[in-house]
């Protein structure tokens, strides 16, 4: 499921060139796609929106949050230094910043000026000032909040390398309202880029710190906001049981002392209420039927053929929405040869696995790694595909899967060995459908295969993020990013150096030296074209050694009901955004 | 008519002719008559007899019925949105949403099913009666230790100790050192493991108003070790309550199974299981009927069989239990 | 009697106390996922994979967390945080027991009403079609999957996707405090379906005691004292019929209260079996010693009153 994919977002933020084309923003893709994406300017002011969801957010706490629907609720309760407005993914524009970034002292500074005038929630109440962000980005250092991005993209920040929540020396404010940023080395514009994560949404110290001085932080439980729209507390500014009923409920009020005059978001609606927890097809039927209703969670493949034979423009395809693929274990047999699993990529029957989603309104067959909207795409190969002969067929070509088989040393053309494979893949339709679709396709190559279904924690905690735990594929996993940037899908899942003992990234531990020389020089290039080329003709390298094999390049259907004027985030699968949503009268 | 048990007159009748007969029938020879005459649990005992067979030629069967096997999947049984055909001409049970077709998986399904029921009654009956034995006969602090620990076990909410163990084991190489691996065998301790104890409380009963009975009193009095009293006395006399308590056990197992494949901590998939078909069925079955109502229907099937032979076998060993 | 009372009472706090150690021993030794990566999510370094073991107390011996476990528990009744959402699993117990009470009782209500009746009738009756259907119902009651019947009962009655929308689907429940009329419709299908393998059961169970009562000879001796058929069966046969049904009943509620699993996944009732379900799925150990504790604590206090009651009928029993 996408949202599971989400989890790799912030890594996928990487992005060096400034300026990136928009690529992603409207339905270039989406050929059969339904409602284009709305702006929502002009929309009627007024209304309850309720979200229903069968998954809980994770964490309302913006220096934890990692999730796509955690993104989504901060996206309208956060204001981060830059945003993207939700039709316009890669276009930085500022929010708590006043003006654009200020790059000096050849990349080694950042300098960013902050909007005056901006208030927290109650019962902070007072103005943002520049430290509030400078505390922020400091507790993601702190163990009891442990952010998970915050070493990756502040980590060449001075004094970023001895932080654990104390105060880092890197970064400076002269003044209330001036943040200057000092790097060890020249990626401040990459700095300036991943200030779109919430970690850099400002958090007063003197209400948090408390909090945070818990194991782990309860910030969470007394989060205030700074955006148009808060989490409903009480007077103390206690969320959790008031606003926020775990597995049950939250609810997003209008931030009093928000100001519409500082911010480009429109904020129709006057709140917005979260089911949590019921079942995902239930919501889906209440959604289509029903008024002022969201589906956040993906529809099933029952529910987008309903919405697109009989309301079409109740749902929306957001383009852009990753790619999915099969990793194959090339570190142990038999997915170390290299013919074996060129074998598995020519029999797997990709039309299939994108059948059981819901067909063709959902995506794209894939055929490499890069998908549409993001940069080097086109150089890669497009929708063709690189020019390999085993992804060359989209239903699968058994007569090629032989041959490998045998080149491979199995005269029969099937497996003769005696390793029982271990896949496990993700409980829950349709993700389950599409591990069987994998598992099939094995057993019908020979293999003896031991397949298991699980929850999404288990899957990366336990099996396919361990490379202990020596699965042999992993069917269901796939990579989102957030920018155009083209490293951000590449590197960390197919670099060799990124191969960890524990939540490791590189599911398929491809460890090849050229590919890992290339990312290397990959990562120093600059400048658009040339990054598109580099990156591109990286896709084809990794596509090349069959270390996975990519299936569909998502393209997220979200339902909601007729009367809701949905706004999707295109930057974040395409979630209704709150801020610029609004009813129809 | 056993299943409303015979009528008082009808039993009445029945002594008469095994008494006027004049001849002295063994208690066997008593039971196998008395369940040869309940028509309800004669046909109860052959579909159980035909379910089995069923579950064991099932390839055959499948192959007779001219439906493809289980686990393949058709590619043109589905619309372009990834929507199941119903019942029709190739599929008489129709197909689920990957295409495989539902009357082979419900054939193959009363494989898990059977076995798993049969094998884990077994294995709690083994279990139970050891432990009922035991406690019963050798009182004192064993009989107190095992009752508590009994106890225990029942404090537990067992469906919830089922998942638990179940989810724990099928996972990895499985649990106990790798002796218990993920499926069919996980399963069957996990069942076995929550049914032992009501066995283990009915033996202990028997067991102790047993040995206070004139010939083992008498037997331990000429010396018999424990091992030949217990085998050679109570044992025997034990067969009649375990038959029916098994009998009684087997269609909770077959329906344990089931829920626990519903809870998707069963038997993992791409093998058949009932329970889990329902479950997979569960998100769309207002519009895939047929892959709900068909799986739930065997299993229903299966069960209610096991539970009129159960009736009929208590019938036949005691006529005077009236239950 | 009094010392009868506490003895029982102190076992079952044992009981308890044993059950906290086996749920231990199962949901922790065989653990399913990692907390600490669930928490930290899947780009934590091993440093920070480190630091949140730490946190949690995850790196300590196991004796030293059981124990803090049960100093936490018995000092501050405080069940601890779940690994999944942070919230306290006191809260979540509270916010999901009402949902859970609902769907118990009124079923229990349904399936006293419903199986006294037929179980007294079908032996009174026996024989005969009344007789024929019961057991024949009661049969089929015990042999169908519960969440099957539920499945088949929103199918029907559904008024999202039934054929006959009548009542609420799956996923309708709101709390009494809500809307009384939306909880009242939206528990009547899952009452029923609970219920129904509950009725079969009993219904069959008294229907056997009553026939076995209403032969015994103190009943013949009413008979031909004149009282009148009704009162010979409702007075002295059900009186004597119902007690095992009574214990059972008193047990069997003790066991719904734990959370009745299958029935609430059907029909999207959030109470505690849900809970405890999806507490194993994620691997949420503290959630799931909270629920596990919460349902051994119903099935031990309804086994204590239970025995309590035969004591207080049967003197014999306290000397046990």
């Amino acid at each position: 499921m996408p949202r599971l994919v989400k989890r790799a977002l912030p890594l996928l933020l990487l992005i060096l060139a400034t300026g990136l084309a928009a690529c992603g923003s409207s339905s270039d893709n989406g050929g059969s796609s339904s409602a284009t994406a709305d702006d929502g300017a002009g929309g009627h002011r007024g209304g309850t929106l309720t979200v229903l969801t069968s998954q809980d957010i994770t964490s309302l706490d913006p220096g934890i949050t990692y999730q796509s629907l955690d993104l989504n609720v901060l996206a309208s309760t956060m204001r981060t230094l830059y945003t993207y407005e939700p039709t316009a993914p890669a276009t930085l524009v500022p929010d708590l910043a006043a003006g654009p970034p200020q790059i000096s002292d050849g990349g080694k500074t950042l300098t960013v000026r902050i909007r005056r005038g901006v208030r927290f929630a109650p019962p902070v109440s007072r103005e943002v000032t520049a430290r509030d962000v400078k505390y922020a980005i400091e507790r993601g250092f702190n163990p009891n909040v442990a952010n998970a991005y915050a070493s990756t993209y502040y980590g060449d920040v001075v004094g970023a390398d001895r932080a654990s929540g104390g105060a880092i020396a890197g970064i400076q404010t002269p003044d209330d309202f001036t943040l200057v940023f000092r790097l060890t080395r020249p990626t401040a514009s990459l700095l300036a880029q991943s200030t779109v994560l919430p970690l850099s949404a400002p958090v007063p110290q003197e209400y948090a710190k408390p909090f945070d001085a818990k194991a782990p932080s309860q910030y969470a439980a007394h989060v205030v906001s700074t955006g148009p729209y808060m989490v409903a507390a009480d007077s103390d500014g206690k969320v959790l049981g008031e606003g926020y009923v775990p597995g049950r409920s939250l609810r997003l009020v209008r931030n009093p002392n928000w100001s519409a005059a500082g911010d480009h978001r429109p904020a129709y609606l006057d709140g917005i209420d979260f089911e949590i927890g019921g079942s995902g097809t239930v919501y889906g039927r209440q959604t289509l039927a029903g008024r002022g209703l969201v589906l956040a969670d993906p529809p099933t493949p029952a529910l987008v053929k309903k919405a697109y034979q009989e309301a079409r423009d109740q749902i929306f395809f957001s383009p852009g929405a990753g790619t999915r693929y099969a990793a194959l274990n090339t570190a142990i047999p038999p997915f170390d040869d290299a013919n074996v699993r060129k074998a598995v990529a020519a029999a797997l029957d990709r039309e299939q696995m994108r059948r059981v989603r819901g067909g063709e309104v959902i995506g794209d067959i894939a055929s490499h790694f890069l998908y549409p909207g993001v940069q080097g795409f086109e150089k890669a190969g497009g929708l063709e595909g690189t020019g390999v002969d085993f992804l060359a067929h989209p239903e699968g070509d058994t007569a090629l899967a032989a041959r490998y088989m045998r080149a491979a040393g199995y005269p029969s053309g099937r497996y003769t060995g005696g390793e029982t494979l271990q896949i496990v893949g993700l409980a829950g339709a349709p993700d389950s459908n599409d591990a069987q679709i994998f598992d099939q396709t094995l057993q019908d190559l020979g293999f003896k295969t031991s397949l298991k279904l699980v929850d999404s924690g288990v899957m990366y905690g336990r099996f396919c993020g361990v490379p202990r735990a020596r699965v042999h594929a992993c069917p269901n996993v796939g990579w989102i990013r957030d920018f155009a940037d083209p490293q951000t899908v590449l590197n960390l899942a197919f670099n060799g150096n990124f191969i960890f003992p524990e939540n490791n990234p590189n599911w398929p531990q491809l460890n090849d030296a050229a590919i890992n020389r290339a990312m290397a020089r990959g990562e120093l290039t600059v400048g658009d074209a040339a990054r598109a080329s580099a990156w591109a003709e990286i896709d084809r390298m990794i596509t090349a050694t069959a270390a996975a094999v990519p299936w569909l390049y998502d393209r997220q259907p979200n339902v909601f009901a007729a009367d809701v004027r949905c706004v999707p985030e295109l930057w974040n699968q395409g979630h209704c955004d709150f801020a610029y949503t609004s009813l129809k009268p | 008519m056993s299943v409303g048990a015979p009528g008082l007159l009808a039993q009445e009748d029945r002594y008469e002719r095994d008494f006027t007969a004049g001849v002295a029938r063994s208690p066997w020879q008593l039971f196998s008559r008395r369940l040869r005459e309940d028509r309800v649990a004669m046909a109860a005992l052959a579909t159980i007899v035909l379910l089995i067979l069923v579950a064991v030629l099932a390839p055959l069967v499948v192959k007779l019925a001219g439906a493809p096997g289980p686990n393949v999947q058709d590619r043109d049984a589905t619309d372009m949105f990834g929507t199941p055909l119903g019942p029709n001409g190739d599929h008489w049970f129709g197909v689920d949403p990957l295409g495989r077709d539902v009357f082979s998986r419900t054939v193959y399904g009363a494989r898990v099913s059977l076995l798993v029921g049969i094998v884990g009654t077994g294995v709690a009956v083994l279990v139970g009666v050891t432990v009922g034995l035991i406690a019963g006969y050798y009182r004192g602090w064993v009989d107190t230790l095992l009752s508590r620990f009994v106890d225990v076990v029942l404090s537990f909410p067992v469906l919830l100790l089922g998942i638990g163990i179940a989810s724990a084991c099928s996972l990895g190489k499985g649990c106990v050192g790798g002796a218990i691996t993920p499926g069919v065998r996980t399963v069957i301790l996990v069942i076995a493991l929550v049914t032992w104890t009501s066995i283990a409380r009915v033996v202990r009963g028997q067991v102790l108003s047993l040995r206070e009975r004139e010939f083992v009193v008498a037997a331990r009095a000429l010396g018999a070790s424990n091992r030949r009293v217990v085998v050679r006395e109570i044992l025997p006399n034990l067969t009649a309550p375990i038959i029916v308590y098994s009998s009684l056990l087997l269609p909770q197992t077959i329906l344990l199974e089931a829920a626990l494949s519903f809870l998707g901590v069963g038997v993992s998939p791409p093998t058949a299981s009932w329970g889990w078909m329902i479950a997979d069925a569960s998100d769309n079955f207002d519009t895939q009927w047929w892959y709900m109502v068909f799986p739930g229907a065997a299993l229903l099937l299966t069960v209610l069989a096991c539970n009129l032979l159960g009736d009929g076998l208590r019938d036949a060993l005691d006529p005077r239990a009236e239950r | 009697m009094a010392a009868y009372v506490l003895r029982r009472v102190l076992w079952g706090v044992v009981l308890l106390a044993l059950v906290s150690l086996l749920t231990f021993v199962v949901f922790y030794v065989l653990p399913s996922a990692d907390p600490a990566q669930l928490r930290a999510g899947r780009n934590a370094d091993p440093a920070t994979l480190a630091q949140i073991r730490q946190n949690l107390g995850l790196d300590r011996p196991l004796t030293a967390q059981y124990w803090t476990f049960l100093t936490h528990l018995v000092l501050h009744a405080d069940l601890g945080f779940s690994y999944y959402s942070g919230a306290s699993v006191g809260s979540l117990l509270v916010d999901r027991l009402p949902a859970t009470i609902s769907l118990t009782f009124g079923a229990v209500v349904i399936w006293v009403l419903v199986a006294v009746p037929l179980g007294v009738v079908a032996a009174v009756r026996r024989g005969t079609w009344v007789d024929k259907l019961t057991t024949g119902g009661a049969l089929l009651g015990i042999s169908a999957p519960v969440y099957w019947l539920g499945l088949l009962a929103l199918y029907l009655f559904a008024d999202d996707i039934g054929t006959f929308p009548l009542l609420p689907g799956a996923g309708s429940y709101v709390p009494l405090t809500d809307d009384p009329w939306q909880w009242l419709t939206s528990l009547i299908l899952p009452w029923l379906v609970l219920a129904s393998t509950f009725t079969a059961v009993y219904a069959r169970l008294l229907r056997g005691n009553m026939i076995e009562v209403l032969s015994e000879d103190y009943v013949r001796t009413a008979r031909a004292k004149g009282l009148s058929e009704r009162r010979v069966v409702w007075n002295h046969g059900l009186r004597a019929a119902v007690t095992p049904l009574v214990t059972l009943a008193g047990l069997d509620i003790g066991l719904l209260l734990g959370g009745a699993v299958l029935t609430e996944a059907v029909f999207g009732i959030p109470g505690i079996g849900r809970l405890n379900y999806e507490a194993i799925v994620h691997a949420d150990y503290p959630v799931i010693q909270g629920t596990v504790l919460l349902a051994a604590c119903f099935v031990i206090v309804a086994n204590i009153a239970v025995d309590v009651a035969y004591a207080y009928l049967d003197p014999r029993v306290r000397e046990q």
